[in-house]
Formats: structure tokens, C-alpha cells, sequence
């Protein structure tokens, strides 16, 4: 979701005049949506600025998305930090991957899917002020 | 050993962007959940061409992270998708503070990411390091928070508006979004 929510804001902010640059880990949705400037990081879901503590990884992520920013010739422009998670990309296999994982397993993510999507609800229906 | 793979250093079949749309279309499929979920999706692309240079613009932050929340469960690293620290409506932060921020409230992937450096997922301090190197003439007043909301409408009529009106209102030359 989050993927979908920050493409749909970049298109309303381009439509009404100020340029936009999404970074992020799920191409295939932002690309999806359709934005104009997007920097993508081959790396797990939670990651869209570089590294857990690396500082030089975090610079070079963010220098990249403004390059983006700058120098993009048109919309749909996707650009791949060279940052490369692991050297195997096995890790690549496991998200929400279903042929990974046992029935058993799948009834367990079943019912704490229902069970959050409640608790969900609830806030959404008395939302609180998150200033 | 096929012909493909001798000796042209081709990468594995599966080292390529994970595709997350097929996956979750699947995954939900399997646990129970019929029609699959209406990804937005659009044809059409806008675009603002940069007005002037970087150096020169005041640069704002969109994010979907959450501000952490002590009386709703488990948000630290690692912590199992928490929909109780999930927020609905737009909210703004001081860019000169310091944040906790967090991601537990999103699908993140937990089996490789320890979600330990909100600078990994929320780029502020080094979007203040830019500035302060003269890369860019500023880092906008406030950063804005992005509610992840499945309904469309919700994102498009609600928090698409909300969201333009503060940047405004901070006068941003241009944006950076940065989804989790």
C-alpha cells in the first residue's frame, strides 16, 4: 500500500506543479500506478533510503534520487541505485511467496489477517489527530 | 548445463525486482480472499518539469512511516505488523526536530529487513545533510505523513488534497516520497 499511496500523492503534486521523485523498494507497483521520476533500491520492503546504518549508503540513495529530480527527461523515468542487497539474491524468494509456505502457515497468516484488518477498522472509524 | 548459462555471466532467473503485484495477488488468493485487490493504475503520467536548480529549491518529505506510538504494541524492530500504530489522516512533523518514526504498521519484509535505523525508511537527516552541503537551497519547514490506506478514494479525494495544500502552504519547490 505504501507504494501505491506515495505514487498516487507524486501524480497529484506533478498535476499541480511541483515535481515530484518517489523512492522505493516494489518497482513493479510504482511503475504500475505511473509516476514521472522514481530512484529504486533493489533491496527488501523497508529499506527505500539505503542501508540500516550506513551512512554512506543513505547519501548515495538520496544523492541518487535527486539526480533523478533534476535530470529526468520524462515521465516514467526509472532509475536503479547500483546497490546490490546481498551478493546472493535468494532473499528474493521469500515475500509473501506462497509456494513457500505450509497450510498450516497459511491458515495461522488467515486468521492474524483478520484478526489486524479488525483492529484496523476500528481506528479508521475513530481516527485519532496523529499531529 | 544449457547453452544460456555458459560462461556469459548471466544472473539466476530470480535476481531481478521481486514482482510484488503477482505475489500478493497470490498470497491472498491462497489464504481466502476471492476477487483480487484493483491496484490503481493509469495510462497517463504527469509531469512538472524543475523550475530551477536544486541549489535553490526548498526540497519537501512525504512519508508513509508512522510517529511511534507507546501505548499500542510492539512497533521496534522486528516487531510482527501492528495495524493499532497505523494513522488516517495527514500528519506533519518539524524538519528541524527529531523524529521516532516507525514501520511496523506497514507490510515491510520482516524475514530480511530489521527495521532498527529509521534512516533507512526516512531520509530527513540526510536530506539535512544535502542542504547543509549546499545541494539543495533547503529542506522544507515540515515533512508530511502519508496514510497508507487501501481505499483509493480515501487517498485520492482525502489525503492527495491535504498533502498538496500544506506543501503549498510551506511554499516546496519540489518533493521527495518516499514509500516503505
Amino acid at each position: 500500500m505504501c507504494h501505491q499511496t506515495v505514487s498516487l500523492v507524486a501524480r497529484h503534486l506533478e498535476a499541480n506543479g511541483i515535481p515530484t521523485v518517489v523512492m522505493g523498494c516494489a518497482k513493479d507497483i510504482v511503475e504500475y500506478v505511473g509516476v514521472p521520476r522514481f530512484l529504486f533500491s533493489d533491496f527488501p520492503l523497508g529499506n527505500p533510503a539505503g542501508r540500516s546504518r550506513d551512512r554512506e549508503s543513505q547519501d548515495l540513495t538520496l544523492e541518487l534520487a535527486l539526480r533523478v529530480l533534476e535530470t529526468a527527461p520524462a515521465p516514467r523515468t526509472t532509475v536503479q541505485s547500483p546497490l546490490r542487497w546481498r551478493d546472493n539474491p535468494d532473499w528474493k524468494l521469500d515475500f509473501s511467496n506462497i509456494e513457500r509456505l505450509l497450510p498450516e502457515e497459511i491458515a495461522r497468516r488467515r486468521a492474524e489477517f483478520d484478526r489486524q484488518k479488525e483492529i484496523a477498522k476500528k481506528i479508521r472509524v475513530k481516527p485519532e489527530a496523529a499531529e | 548445463m544449457s547453452e544460456s548459462d555458459e560462461g556469459f555471466g548471466f544472473a539466476p532467473d530470480h535476481d531481478a525486482p521481486i514482482p510484488y503485484l503477482l505475489r500478493i495477488r497470490d498470497y491472498y488468493q491462497t489464504l481466502g480472499y476471492g476477487a483480487p485487490y484493483r491496484w490503481a493504475h493509469y495510462a497517463e503520467v504527469p509531469f512538472a518539469p524543475v523550475a530551477k536548480p536544486l541549489a535553490e529549491s526548498r526540497i519537501v518529505l512525504v512519508t508513509t512511516a508512522a510517529p511511534y506510538q507507546p501505548d499500542k504494541g510492539d512497533q521496534g524492530p522486528g516487531a510482527a505488523y501492528n495495524a493499532a500504530a497505523k494513522f488516517y489522516t495527514v500528519y506533519s512533523g518539524d524538519s528541524t526536530a527529531e523524529h521516532d518514526l516507525r514501520i511496523a504498521h506497514v507490510g515491510y519484509d520482516r524475514a530480511h529487513t530489521t527495521a532498527e535505523d529509521s534512516d533507512s525508511w526516512f531520509p530527513l537527516p540526510a536530506l539535512r545533510r544535502a542542504a547543509t552541503a549546499g545541494r539543495l537551497g533547503g529542506v522544507a519547514p515540515r515533512f508530511h505523513g502519508a496514510p497508507t490506506n487501501r481505499s483509493h478514494r480515501t487517498t485520492l479525494d482525502t489525503d492527495c488534497p491535504e498533502l498538496l495544500r500544506r506543501i503549498r502552504e510551506d511554499k516546496a519547490d519540489a518533493a521527495i516520497l518516499v514509500a516503505v
